[in-house]
């Protein structure tokens, strides 16, 4: 190959206009699709797991999977070689990436406590997937904010991911449910306050 | 010869002669090698000219480095040996002495990246990596404009690592590899390893129908290359079980594959 001096072409990823996600070499790999049952290659395993599905839902942007519904898509199911990654398996990769701050499975309402993130961890279907962990939006929005000069002002949910100043940044079209959870991470700081009801929710940033 | 000279002066003489050609034949001796030191004398500058001369083509072109390199170890210059283990205590490799250390040091630095990517991968195929793959793999890491790699440039690396023990290359079937753990491999395993390079995956049955195993031979070497990491299990497959070289995932993704 030719030496390339030049600068480094763009990285095509996480421009949402590509519909294609490409998918690393060990998704065409058959094995990849069985749990392994040497402990070394089990963990490497759940590695390229895990950083496949970061990946993916980086691409996509998808902030939380269904596990029933995600089983049949084709993070998970590869039809060329018709593999598939099982129910259990799959949990098992997220409750792996949870142990990294990777997912949380979303915990049924009442149940907020770290003791039973396990329980839920056994039996939610829902899990948000962190390629950016809460604490990284959280900087999002800090800079976001601090760059347009809205320290002081109060801002709501709604025009945090659906307004027009948000468009272009990353978390415009983000999560409702992981915003909040970067934005309490940022009231605990001291660096917002959240008021108002359920569905009208508003932000003031200090 | 004549039967003359029984007297007793013949012992004398015969010391004499044998004396004679003693002196001659180490005097003999004595010019041969100082031809010999000469004319390597000769080579040596005239290969460090032709190295200075190409040194930029020898460093950038790893098709010229290995002709370079195999040109070297034809005529018995190990250039990558470095002389303190050998009598001419210096201190650096004949590459070192030619080319001011760049493609010695070429060669150390590459031996890192191996070991790094050796290290790295480890996990997924039991220290057992393609050679080529891990030269894809090295040449990936590398990017700031920097000269591309021949495979014929990690085998030296590799050779370089000797000291560590656990480095070495290994043959198995038609395909070379890198064994990065101190791990040598029985014959039954080489033998699915090699079978393994055919379609990419072994079976219990195929061993069994092509090697003429019995079957616990088969499940035996199996279960001992997954145990070492050097096979993954494929349980959906319609029939019995399929285990998969993990080397597969490398060649799988990408095509063009340089074979060399």
């Amino acid at each position: 190959m030719a030496t390339t001096t030049t600068s480094p072409p763009p990285q095509p990823q996480s421009s949402s206009s590509s519909p294609s996600f490409p998918f690393p070499r060990e998704y065409f790999f058959p094995a990849f699709f069985t749990r392994q049952t040497n402990i070394t290659i089990h963990h490497a395993q759940l590695t390229k797991w895990s950083a496949l599905i970061l990946a993916y839902a980086r691409h996509h942007r998808l902030f939380r999977i269904t596990i029933s519904a995600a089983a049949e898509s084709d993070l998970f199911f590869n039809r060329g070689i018709d593999r598939r990654l099982s129910p259990p398996d799959i949990r098992e990769v997220l409750d792996f990436m949870r142990k990294d701050g990777r997912a949380e499975f979303l915990r049924p309402d009442g149940a907020a406590d770290a003791a039973s993130a396990a329980a839920a961890a056994a039996g939610g279907d829902v899990v948000f997937l962190y390629w950016r962990k809460p604490e990284e939006w959280a900087a999002l929005v800090e800079a976001f904010v601090e760059e347009t000069a809205q320290k002081g002002s109060v801002l709501t949910v709604y025009e945090l991911t659906e307004g027009e100043n948000t468009r272009g940044t990353e978390f415009h079209g983000m999560d409702n449910q992981v915003l909040m959870k970067a934005l309490n991470i940022l009231v605990k700081r001291g660096k917002a306050q959240i008021f108002g009801s359920e569905d009208s929710l508003g932000v003031k940033f200090f | 010869m004549s039967r003359k000279g029984v007297g007793i002066a013949a012992f004398d003489r015969s010391r004499i002669t044998s004396r004679q050609f003693a002196s001659h034949g180490s005097s003999l001796r004595a010019t041969n090698a100082q031809a010999l030191e000469t004319q390597l004398a000769v080579f040596r500058s005239l290969l460090q000219q032709f190295a200075q001369t190409h040194a930029k083509d020898i460093r950038s072109d790893p098709s010229f480095r290995a002709q370079f390199a195999r040109m070297c170890s034809a005529i018995g210059v190990d250039p990558l040996a470095s002389s303190n283990n050998h009598s001419s205590g210096s201190g650096t490799s004949v590459w070192a002495q030619l080319l001011g250390k760049t493609v010695n040091d070429f060669y150390f630095e590459l031996a890192v990246r191996i070991v790094e990517v050796c290290g790295a991968t480890r996990a997924e195929n039991g220290g057992l990596i393609g050679l080529s793959e891990l030269r894809e793999r090295v040449s990936k890491g590398r990017m700031e404009g920097a000269d591309s790699i021949s495979d014929d440039d990690v085998r030296r690396a590799v050779e370089t690592l000797k000291p560590l023990g656990s480095y070495a290359v290994v043959t198995v079937g038609r395909k070379e590899y890198v064994r990065s753990v101190p791990r040598e491999l029985s014959t039954d395993q080489a033998a699915v390893v090699e079978a393994a390079q055919v379609l990419g995956y072994v079976s219990v049955g195929m061993l069994r129908d092509n090697l003429g195993w019995d079957e616990a031979r088969c499940k035996t070497v199996i279960d001992d290359l997954m145990a070492g990491g050097m096979l993954w299990v494929d349980k959906q497959t319609k029939g019995e079980w399929e285990y998969w070289s993990p080397g597969v995932m490398a060649d799988a993704g990408t095509d063009g594959e340089a074979g060399v």
